[in-house]
């Protein structure tokens, strides 16, 4: 396959897929060197950047995916109401960035940060694939521990885990307040 | 009723908890714990009030307070910092604010991230369940319609044009009628068993009414229901 021929088929594969389809998927399919696939997704990623373009091809972790542009929501959005538009509810973000930033983590750990049982949010997270299982702890009981997904980054529009800002955790925990109340 | 919605928002005791200390503007390395406490738990009398679900997370949070209350009343024989009972907490508070604040900032990703639509997978889904294709191999619409058309024939010959016929039967035996029957046998006999009784007429209808006359009668206390050992048979005798 010629590199035209592979952006060809990246393209038409991104788009009847529709979720974020993973890097590993396309070479399995297309038999070509991961350089090949590199050089076509970018080449791609550079014409949807047109302006004239009403797609965005973004990369979430090892997998890419095709958007709409958000400067086309308000169009889109009179078209018909996107169903995706179901925000989460401030317990579920709070249990969330706890997952995000202390996984792989129990869920006995998260209620214990939360101070609340959070069984329901967690369920309710994993349902909307937020979430999912990542293994088992080796402790009495082996408790699961719970982890995020491709599916989470590209909620939130993240490239990896790494653009999640720092939490100062290993620093003293007073300086780390004081420097908060600064910032307010 | 605003309050009621007020209330209905915290996601738990620490929320509740930094809600006092930020109406209260106080500093959280110096948590006047006996002035918490008491507003804590006034907020709790108030959500049951309301009957909002107090979970025993909360009341456990009142524990917890209560008890720091009562060790920070016994003087203290170390200038430790460390010892200070309300540590443990406020570490804990601390930590939760620390993932309370880093979720506003989920939130404003989502709010960005929501205006790039995907388009949904669901459509091609199932073909990759099951092999439906192979079922519909070398079959055209006009198939399908032959189909459905000999479907419809085949219906109407069935049913036909007219409207259903049911036959609505009126009960043979009535449970008046049984405990007539019932009472006649007690008449002649002492004691008889039920398979004797259902040996007048085996049909459905009989059967049930009979139960149900014999549950009747018993409730009644004209006869009694023995029955020797498991399984046996089982008696009716007169009152």
């Amino acid at each position: 396959m010629n590199i035209t021929e592979v952006k060809s088929a990246v393209e038409s594969m991104l788009f009847i897929w529709g979720d974020p389809l993973d890097l590993k998927d396309i070479e399995d399919i297309l038999q070509v060197e991961r350089v090949k696939i590199d050089e076509a997704i970018n080449s791609l990623i550079l014409d949807y950047e047109s302006e004239d373009r009403g797609i965005i091809l973004k990369k979430f972790g090892d997998s890419y995916q095709l958007k709409t542009k958000d400067k086309n929501y308000q169009y889109i959005s009179s078209l018909y109401k996107p169903n995706t538009h179901r925000s989460l509810s401030d317990a579920a973000m709070e249990t969330l960035s706890i997952i995000a930033y202390k996984q792989p983590i129990t869920k006995i750990e998260i209620e214990h940060i939360r101070g609340i049982k959070s069984s329901y949010i967690i369920n309710a997270l994993k349902d909307r694939g937020l979430i999912e299982v990542v293994g088992k702890m080796d402790k009495p009981g082996n408790p699961l521990l719970y982890g995020t997904t491709k599916d989470f980054l590209s909620y939130f529009g993240l490239k990896s885990l790494d653009e999640l800002p720092k939490l100062p955790y290993d620093e003293d925990l007073r300086s780390l307040e004081k420097d908060h109340e600064g910032e307010d | 009723m605003e309050y009621i919605v007020n209330l209905n928002k915290f996601q738990g005791p620490f929320d509740l908890l930094f809600h006092l200390i930020e109406e209260n503007e106080i500093e959280i390395y110096d948590i006047p714990i006996s002035e918490i406490t008491e507003q804590y738990i006034i907020y709790l009398n108030r959500m049951s009030e309301y009957s909002l679900d107090v979970t025993s997370e909360f009341i456990l949070m009142a524990s917890t307070l209560i008890e720091i209350k009562s060790k920070m009343l016994l003087p203290s024989f170390s200038d430790n910092e460390e010892d200070d009972p309300r540590q443990d907490l406020v570490n804990r508070l601390i930590e939760y604010k620390l993932f309370r604040d880093v979720s506003e900032e989920f939130k404003d990703w989502e709010e960005e991230e929501l205006k790039f639509l995907p388009k949904p997978k669901e459509e091609v889904e199932y073909d990759f369940k099951f092999n439906e294709q192979i079922l519909f191999e070398e079959i055209n619409v006009y198939d399908l319609l032959n189909s459905i058309n000999s479907l419809l024939k085949r219906r109407k010959i069935e049913i036909g044009r007219e409207a259903p016929k049911f036959n609505i039967r009126y009960d043979e035996y009535s449970v008046t009628k049984c405990i007539k029957i019932i009472k006649n046998i007690l008449k002649d006999k002492s004691k008889v068993s039920l398979m004797d009784i259902f040996k007048i007429d085996f049909n459905k209808g009989f059967i049930i009414a009979i139960f149900l006359s014999i549950l009747e009668m018993t409730r009644d206390n004209t006869i009694k229901i023995i029955q020797d050992n498991l399984f046996e048979e089982i008696y009716l005798i007169s009152k």
